[in-house]
C-alpha cells in the first residue's frame, strides 16, 4: 500500500496494490482449495451415497413377517435371533431398544428349544442372573463356567457356529422373565430398530480400501490434516519469497 | 487375520490381574504408579514454572516476546491439545463413529483461515490481547470492556471441558469421586498458573507438549503391535482396525487374542462406527457440516490462541509459528481416532458394560492390556494436556481482567504491583467458577469446548475478520455485529441449558437442532458479518488516523 496517499483504504475485495493484490489472490487460491477440499468432498460423499443394507438386515426382512405373525420355520426363527444379536452387538443402542430385543431373542430361544432344552434354559438363565448379581469379578470362575454353559446352549439352540462372535453375546443377552411370550410393544418396536442399526450411508467412496481404511475415513482422519499443514507451509514459503523480492522487512 | 503369542500376551498383560473385571474394576482404586508419575510431571511443571516465573506485568501478559518459532508452535500445540483433543474426541468417535471427525477436521482446518487471514496481521498490529485489538481498531472503550467479558467468557467455557477432564483424570488415579477429584485437580492448576504465569506457562508449554506426545503415542505403538496391525506407524496401521469393526472379526481370527477381561477380539460387525452420518449415532449430515464450520472460525477467533501470537517477535514468526503449530498438533489428531477405534473392538463385548466415554483413551489401553505404569503415564498425559491449556486460559482470561476491565477502564494509574494482583485475583475467581460449572456435568469435553469455539466464532472472529481487511468496518458495524452474534449465542445456550435442566422452552427441538450448543456459529458467524457490513456502511467513516494505522502497519 502506498504510505504517500492522500486516503487509507483497505478491503480484501478491492486491493489497492500489486503486493496486496498479489497477497489476497493467494489467500483466495488456498482458501478453495481448503473449502472444496473439506465441504466439497462431503457434499460429493451425501450426494453419492446409498442406503445399503447390511446382510444381517436383508435376511430380517425375510423372516420377520412370519415371525411377527408367529408362524415362522425353525430357520427363521433362527435368522431373525441372529439379526437381533447382530445389533446386540453393537454396543451402542438405547436400553428401550436394548430390552425389545432381548425380548425377541429369549422368547426365540425358549421358543426353539425342546421340552429337556426349556427347562434347562430357564434354570441355567436364572442361576446365571443370580450369579451376575453374586460376584464382585467377571473373572470368577462359577461365573465364567455358567456363562459358557448358557452360550454352549443358547447357541445350539440357535444354530449359531462356534466361529461366531455373537455366541459371546447370546449368554448376556438372555432374559429369564421374558422368555415365555414376545411383547408386542417389543414387537412394534423391532420395524424401527432394524433399519437403524442395519442399514447404512455407503457409496464406492466408503467401500474402497487405502492403507487399510475405508477410503472416505482415510480422507478426512489423515489427509485432510496432511492438506492442511501443506497449505499452510505452502503460504509462509511463498509470503517469504515475495517479502524477499520485494525487500519488505517485517 | 491376527495371531499372538500368548506368553507374549501375558507377558505385556500385568493390567490383567488388577482389571480383572468390568466396567467398574477398570476404574479401579487408588494407583501407586500413576499417582507417582503424576506428581513427579506436576513437580516438574511447577519447578519450571518457578525457575521461569513471571516478574512483570509484561511477563505475565506475553513472556518478553522472547519465544522461538518452533517453541512458539510447539507452545501454541501444547496450549492447544487440551482435554477435549487428548480425551475428547476418542470419546466422540468411540460414542458417534465419523461423527467424531467433524471435530478433528475442524479443529485443524481452522489454523488455515487462522494463517491465511490472521497470524500475521495480529502480530503486527502489536496489541497484547484481543479485546486491546477490539478496543483500538473499533476505537471504543465500550467494546474494549465487552471484548475482555467475552473473552472471559469463552476462557470459561473451554476451561469448563478441561476441568472435566483434569477431574476424570483424577478420579480414575486417585480412585475418589469426580467432584472431589474436579476440587483437587482444579486447586492444584490454579497454584501453578498462579505461580508461574505466562513465562513460565510457555517454558513449561514446551515441557508439556512433549510429555503429551509421548504419553499419547507410545501406547498405540503397543496396541498395534501387540494386536498385529502395522505398528511402525500407528497413524496409519489402525486403518485395519477400522475394516475390521465395518466388516466383524470371527473368533477364528482372532485365536488367543484377549482384552484385558479375556475377552475374544472378536465383534459383530459395525459399518456405523465408519459411515458418515450413519442413523445409529443419530447425527446428520448437517451437523457434521455445521460443526466443522463452526470450529475452524472459532480456532479463528479464540483469544487465548490469536493471544499466542504477541509472544512471537516477527510478524513471519507468527507465521511460521501457526505451520510449527499444526503439524505438532496433528502428530495428536493422526492418533486419536486409533484410541478410538480400538476401545470399540476392545469393548465390543456386552459384558464390558457401558464405560465413560471421556475416559476412553485410558479404558482402551487397559483393556489393550498395557502395562500399568505405561496406562497411568497416558492418564498423566491427559492431565498435562489439560493443565496447559487452561493454564493458558487463566492466563488469558485474567489478562482480559486485569489489563482490558481495571487498567484500561477502571484505574488506568494503577501501579506494575497492583495490576499483577488483579491479574491473580481474577485468575482465582475464574476457577471457582469454572469448578462450580464442570461439576454440573453437562455434556462431554469436546462438546463442552466446542461451545467455547461458537462463542469465540460469532463474536471474535467477525470482529477481527472484517477489523483487519476491511477498514470500512466501523464502531457501530461492530456494536451491530457483536450483538447479532451474542443473540444468537444467548438463544442457543439458553435453549441448551434449560434442556440440561430439565426446563422445555417453545420449539426447543428445532432450536436445539438449527441452533447446537456447540455449533450454533454455523449461522452466527454469517450473520454477524453481514449485520456489521450493513451498518458500517450506512454509519460514519472509520477514522482517518484507524485507516492510516492498518495501512501503514497492518498491510504494509
Amino acid at each position: 500500500m502506498d504510505s504517500n496517499q492522500n486516503d487509507y483504504h483497505i478491503s480484501f475485495f478491492k486491493p489497492t496494490t500489486a503486493m496486496a493484490k498479489w497477497n489476497r489472490n493467494l489467500a483466495i487460491k488456498l482458501i478453495l482449495i481448503w473449502a472444496v477440499a473439506v465441504f466439497g468432498f462431503h457434499f460429493l460423499l451425501r450426494a453419492i451415497e446409498k442406503p445399503t443394507p447390511e446382510e444381517a438386515y436383508i435376511k430380517y426382512e425375510q423372516v420377520w413377517e412370519n415371525v411377527y405373525v408367529e408362524i415362522a420355520s425353525v430357520e427363521e426363527m433362527q435368522t431373525f435371533a441372529h439379526t437381533s444379536l447382530s445389533v446386540l452387538g453393537k454396543v451402542f443402542i438405547k436400553p428401550n431398544e436394548k430390552a425389545s430385543l432381548d425380548n425377541a431373542v429369549s422368547w426365540v430361544t425358549y421358543q426353539l428349544a425342546d421340552s429337556t432344552q426349556k427347562v434347562l434354559l430357564v434354570e441355567k438363565t436364572k442361576e446365571f442372573e443370580k450369579i451376575k448379581e453374586e460376584i464382585t469379578s467377571i473373572s470368577d470362575p462359577k461365573y465364567i463356567e455358567t456363562k459358557k454353559a448358557l452360550s454352549d446352549l443358547g447357541s445350539t439352540i440357535l444354530g449359531l457356529q462356534k466361529t461366531d462372535p455373537r455366541t459371546k453375546i447370546i449368554s448376556v443377552e438372555l432374559v429369564s422373565s421374558e422368555m415365555e411370550s414376545f411383547k408386542t410393544e417389543n414387537k412394534d418396536m423391532i420395524p424401527v430398530i432394524m433399519p437403524t442399526y442395519l442399514i447404512h450411508n455407503q457409496s464406492f467412496l466408503t467401500d474402497f480400501k487405502f492403507l487399510g481404511f475405508p477410503f472416505h475415513y482415510f480422507y478426512s482422519a489423515v489427509f485432510l490434516l496432511v492438506l492442511f499443514v501443506f497449505l499452510c507451509w505452502l503460504y509462509c514459503v511463498r509470503v517469504d519469497a515475495m517479502n524477499i523480492k520485494l525487500d519488505i522487512e517485517e | 487375520m491376527k495371531k499372538f503369542l500368548l506368553p507374549i500376551i501375558l507377558l505385556l498383560t500385568p493390567s490383567l490381574l488388577f482389571a480383572a473385571g468390568a466396567s467398574t474394576q477398570l476404574e479401579g482404586g487408588f494407583k501407586v504408579g500413576p499417582a507417582i508419575i503424576l506428581i513427579t510431571i506436576l513437580c516438574v511443571f511447577v519447578l519450571v514454572g518457578v525457575v521461569f516465573r513471571a516478574k512483570d506485568t509484561a511477563d505475565f501478559y506475553a513472556a518478553g516476546r522472547s519465544i522461538s518459532r518452533v517453541g512458539s508452535g510447539m507452545a501454541i500445540a501444547s496450549n492447544w491439545m487440551s482435554a477435549a483433543s487428548f480425551l475428547g474426541m476418542a470419546a466422540l468417535m468411540y460414542g458417534s463413529g465419523y461423527h467424531g471427525l467433524a471435530y478433528v477436521v475442524g479443529w485443524t482446518g481452522g489454523y488455515v483461515l487462522l494463517l491465511i487471514l490472521m497470524a500475521g496481521q495480529i502480530r503486527k498490529y502489536g496489541k497484547y490481547t484481543a479485546a486491546d485489538f477490539i478496543g483500538d481498531r473499533f476505537y471504543s472503550q465500550g467494546l474494549r470492556a465487552t471484548g475482555a467479558i467475552i473473552a472471559i467468557l469463552i476462557s470459561i467455557s473451554y476451561c469448563v471441558g478441561q476441568f472435566g477432564g483434569i477431574g476424570l483424570m483424577f478420579k480414575w488415579i486417585l480412585g475418589i469421586d469426580y467432584a472431589y477429584a474436579v476440587i483437587i485437580g482444579g486447586s492444584v492448576v490454579l497454584a501453578y498458573t498462579l505461580i508461574s504465569g505466562m513465562l513460565g506457562v510457555t517454558k513449561n508449554m514446551q515441557i508439556q507438549y512433549i510429555i503429551i506426545i509421548i504419553s499419547f503415542i507410545i501406547p498405540l505403538f503397543i496396541l498395534t503391535f501387540k494386536f498385529d496391525y502395522f505398528w511402525l506407524l500407528p497413524q496409519i496401521g489402525y486403518g485395519s482396525v477400522v475394516s475390521d469393526i465395518v466388516s466383524g472379526v470371527n473368533i477364528s481370527e482372532a485365536t488367543q487374542m484377549f482384552n484385558a477381561l479375556g475377552h475374544d477380539y472378536a465383534m459383530v460387525p459395525a459399518p456405523e462406527y465408519a459411515m458418515p452420518w450413519d442413523p445409529a449415532t443419530g447425527q446428520t449430515f448437517f451437523q457434521w457440516i455445521a460443526i466443522a464450520f463452526s470450529l475452524m472460525i472459532g480456532t479463528a477467533g479464540l483469544p487465548h490462541v490469536i493471544q499466542r501470537f504477541y509472544v512471537v517477535p516477527k510478524a513471519r514468526d507468527a507465521r511460521w509459528s501457526v505451520v510449527w503449530g499444526l503439524f505438532f498438533i496433528c502428530i495428536l489428531y493422526w492418533s486419536a481416532p486409533a484410541y478410538a477405534a480400538f476401545g470399540k473392538i476392545l469393548s465390543a463385548n456386552p459384558e464390558v458394560g457401558k464405560l465413560a466415554k471421556d475416559a476412553i483413551v485410558v479404558y482402551t489401553a487397559q483393556l489393550g492390556g498395557v502395562n500399568p505404569l505405561i496406562v497411568g503415564l497416558l492418564a498423566a498425559g491427559g492431565v498435562s494436556a489439560a493443565f496447559s491449556t487452561v493454564s493458558g486460559l487463566l492466563v488469558a482470561g485474567s489478562s482480559a481482567f486485569a489489563h482490558d476491565l481495571y487498567v484500561k477502564i477502571i484505574n488506568p494509574k494503577s501501579s506494575p504491583k497492583k495490576q499483577l494482583l488483579m491479574a491473580r485475583l481474577g485468575t482465582v475467581l475464574m476457577a471457582v467458577i469454572v469448578t462450580l460449572l464442570a461439576l454440573k456435568n453437562w455434556a462431554l469435553i469436546a462438546q463442552l469446548v466446542a461451545v467455547a469455539f461458537s462463542l469465540a466464532g460469532v463474536t471474535i472472529f467477525p470482529l477481527f475478520l472484517l477489523g483487519i481487511w476491511w477498514s470500512g468496518s466501523n464502531k457501530q458495524g461492530a456494536i451491530a455485529g457483536l450483538c447479532t452474534g451474542l443473540l444468537v449465542a444467548i438463544i442457543a445456550l439458553t435453549y441448551f441449558i434449560a434442556g440440561k435442566e430439565g426446563v422445555t422452552l417453545p420449539y426447543h427441538e428445532f432450536v436445539n437442532y438449527w441452533l447446537g450448543a456447540w455449533y450454533f456459529a454455523w449461522i452466527g458467524a454469517p450473520l454477524a458479518i453481514l449485520v456489521n457490513i450493513i451498518v458500517s456502511k450506512i454509519t460514519p467513516e472509520t477514522p482517518r488516523e484507524i485507516r492510516k494505522f492498518l495501512v501503514l502497519n497492518v498491510h504494509s
